[in-house]
């Protein structure tokens, strides 16, 4: 009996290789002709960043539908595929495989975890597939994407540099950094350890498994330093856990959050008292632009997220960057980017205007939802504003804008 | 080193949370023979039902745990006559992969019913107490108290009761169980009945501790599994001792480890009670 379950553990692990090698069975290429033109949104639809993906793949929809009925781009309708990262890189290169082999799409849109981006980008390059993400790694835009990346989140150095300048202004002179292992873990303790060095702050910092349950012994280890200002690296579940985790410990310190790892859902899973006073900071939407107007509109709130700002501005610049270029593929819409997104071009905050335009022979510069939408040669956008915000009786209070 | 009575009584407590869903586990593998992966989604709808009762319909976490332990169990024998039993006959392995399915698509349907965000019981936070240096959480504390007296309840139930000993008589040998009238199928349901019931507990109280989403029983799944493989496949007492092991494992390899491959300690665990005795710290060698 005992040889019979041995055999049973062996079996399992087999039957586990069979089942991981045949989802890598290579797909059926199928080529883009004629009809309709083939545009992908690659969001979290599950897993961490399921908050978000939804309306992030809505916001791309509702671009696609208001510019075919405007006629749609090169005299063809756009068609969209939305599938899920399930906020997996694995999953994710799977579901990327899909929209490239099988789908023939020409864009894919709205990536968010900086390692689900990091893994997808070579089967989108290598496919001549455009990439638009919000992911913040600065790894990402150094990858030898050949300019078929364009990023519309704010970079992660600069996003550091950013909080941890709050932080000592703040008055903080033991800084600490607690986050999982993510590819922008590495960069954020450097960043904030040379910035907290210049300010004469102390620096400690402590990398985590992400998914787990307690994070009780992590906080212990890292309250040995007896940090005043704690910065979160994490996404929302972990974070949720580890500030429960620091209120219980005892934890009288100040802690500062990515408005993504400390966003509403956060807020309400956790009693007022475990949140109050804590800082949260993001790269803002431009809330007073009309592109931001029609993100509201499409998605029905008030209060739109910077994420589904950020991918309906991808599907403006995907559509705009195929009419310049004359062409629907990802190698041709890679030059017409930035001759619509930046440049003395007429200013226009949605495709179907920018069409028009173009049509008529004129130039556009498309200024969107999340900002001016301006990128440099590795695809990076310049020009971010910063909102600080203070959680203040379990709801976030605007602190000050950078 | 000054933090090791701290890591040892945060693993203790980590261990009681693990105890729970390793004994629904183990208890399934000791009837019908094959590792039940479900266990994580029956986890997850486990903590959502009790989430159901205490938030939505206002009750005490008490009676939550009891819906917990009853939504639990009932769906767990649905989802075991639907879709594992029909399996069974085709081998363990066919019945082990067929359950990771089931657990993708409970995981899903609750993910539908629920959405993706976080939610929290209606429980206050409170600062953790202190003795000489070494802190606990009331809450934490509360747990244990609670997984204590379930286990040893259930251990009563199983070692005094009659159906403990036709439990037993079905794990050791279903056809002579049946020509000595036991009735297989009723104990074997019921075997299953209190297992989920169990995971959804621990469900729960893992819930309580942190706060739920459609992840909650994937994310200690591999702690669970390990628990039992290292108590031994098909012992409660082996998954009790196992769930302590990895608890306390986990928690103390901070002392040499970097947090990041906490996990890690679960699987070395499997790998070491595999090579020296992979019938596990408390299973029976068996002819």
């Amino acid at each position: 009996m005992n040889r019979r379950l041995t055999m049973k553990r062996r079996q399992l692990l087999a039957t586990g290789a069979i089942g991981a090698g045949a989802l890598t069975l290579p797909r059926l290429a199928l080529a883009q002709s004629d009809g309709p033109i083939m545009l992908g949104t690659l969001t979290p639809l599950t897993g961490v960043g399921g908050t978000y993906g939804p309306s992030m793949r809505d916001a791309v929809a509702g671009v696609v539908d208001s510019v075919n009925s405007a006629g749609g781009v090169l005299g063809r309708q756009i068609e969209l595929v939305s599938e899920d990262t399930q906020t997996n890189p694995e999953a994710a290169v799977r579901a990327a495989r899909k929209l490239v082999d099988v789908d023939g799409v020409s864009a894919i849109m709205g990536t968010w975890a900086s390692s689900v981006t990091t893994a997808v980008a070579p089967v989108c390059w290598e496919g001549g597939v455009m990439v638009y993400t919000v992911s913040g790694s600065d790894s990402i835009t150094q990858l030898p994407h050949e300019g078929y990346i364009i990023r519309t989140q704010p970079n992660s150095q600069l996003q550091i540099e950013v909080a941890a300048q709050f932080m000592l202004d703040q008055g903080a002179t033991r800084v600490a950094w607690i986050g999982p292992q993510t590819p922008f873990a590495e960069s954020s303790i450097a960043i904030l350890g040379d910035v907290a060095g210049e300010g004469g702050a102390s620096m400690d910092s402590l990398i985590y498994e992400a998914d787990r349950t307690s994070y009780r012994s992590e906080v212990d280890q890292i309250m040995t330093g007896d940090p005043d200002f704690l910065m979160l690296g994490g996404y929302a579940a972990d974070s949720t856990v580890l500030l429960r985790d620091l209120f219980q410990a005892g934890y009288e310190g100040k802690i500062i959050g990515p408005a993504y790892a400390v966003n509403a859902s956060v807020l309400e899973a956790l009693p007022n008292n475990v949140v109050e006073g804590l800082f949260t900071w993001e790269g803002t939407p431009d809330v007073t632009s009309g592109a931001y107007a029609r993100v509201q509109q499409i998605l029905g709130v008030d209060v739109v997220d910077p994420y589904s700002a950020q991918t309906y501005d991808h599907a403006n610049l995907a559509i705009l960057a195929m009419a310049a270029a004359g062409s629907s593929t990802g190698a041709d819409m890679r030059g017409g980017v930035r001759t619509i997104s930046q440049g003395d071009g007429e200013i226009i905050d949605n495709a179907v205007d920018g069409l028009e335009i173009l049509a008529g022979g004129g130039s556009v510069n498309y200024n969107g939802a999340s900002g001016p939408c301006d990128f440099t040669d590795i695809g990076d956008i310049t020009g971010t504003q910063f909102l600080f915000r203070q959680i203040q009786d379990g709801q976030p209070v605007d602190f000050e804008v950078v | 080193m000054e933090l090791i009575p701290q890591l040892l009584v945060n693993g203790v407590l980590y261990g009681s949370l693990l105890a729970l869903p390793a004994i629904g586990f183990t208890t399934i593998f000791a009837v019908l023979r094959f590792p039940n992966f479900a266990v994580a989604s029956i986890a997850t709808l486990g903590a959502f039902a009790g989430w159901v009762a205490n938030v939505p319909l206002g009750l005490p976490i008490l009676v939550a745990v009891v819906v917990a332990f009853v939504i639990a169990g009932a769906v767990g024998v649905l989802a075991d006559d639907i879709v594992l039993r029909p399996m069974r006959p085709f081998g363990a392995l066919t019945t082990a992969i067929a359950s990771i399915a089931l657990t993708v698509v409970l995981e899903n349907m609750i993910r539908f019913g629920f959405g993706n965000d976080l939610r929290g019981y209606d429980l206050p936070i409170v600062r953790d107490w202190r003795f000489l240096g070494i802190r606990v959480g009331p809450q934490q504390v509360e747990n244990l108290v609670l997984a204590t007296i379930i286990m040893v309840l259930l251990f009563a139930f199983l070692r005094y009761g009659r159906f403990g000993k036709a439990m037993r008589a079905v794990a050791d040998n279903p056809q002579l169980a049946a020509l000595k009238g036991i009735p297989s199928g009723t104990v074997t349901r019921l075997a299953i009945f209190i297992a989920m019931g169990l995971v959804g507990v621990g469900g729960i109280l893992q819930g309580l501790g942190t706060a739920i989403d459609p992840l909650t029983g994937f994310r200690f799944i591999l702690s669970i599994f390990a628990a039992a493989v290292v108590g031994g496949l098909g012992s409660i007492p082996g998954a009790v001792l196992g769930a302590f092991v990895i608890g306390i494992g986990q928690e103390l390899s901070l002392v040499i480890l970097d947090p990041t491959y906490k996990s890690a300690v679960g699987f070395l665990a499997i790998l070491v009670v595999l090579i020296f005795r992979p019938e596990g710290l408390l299973g029976e060698k068996r002819q």
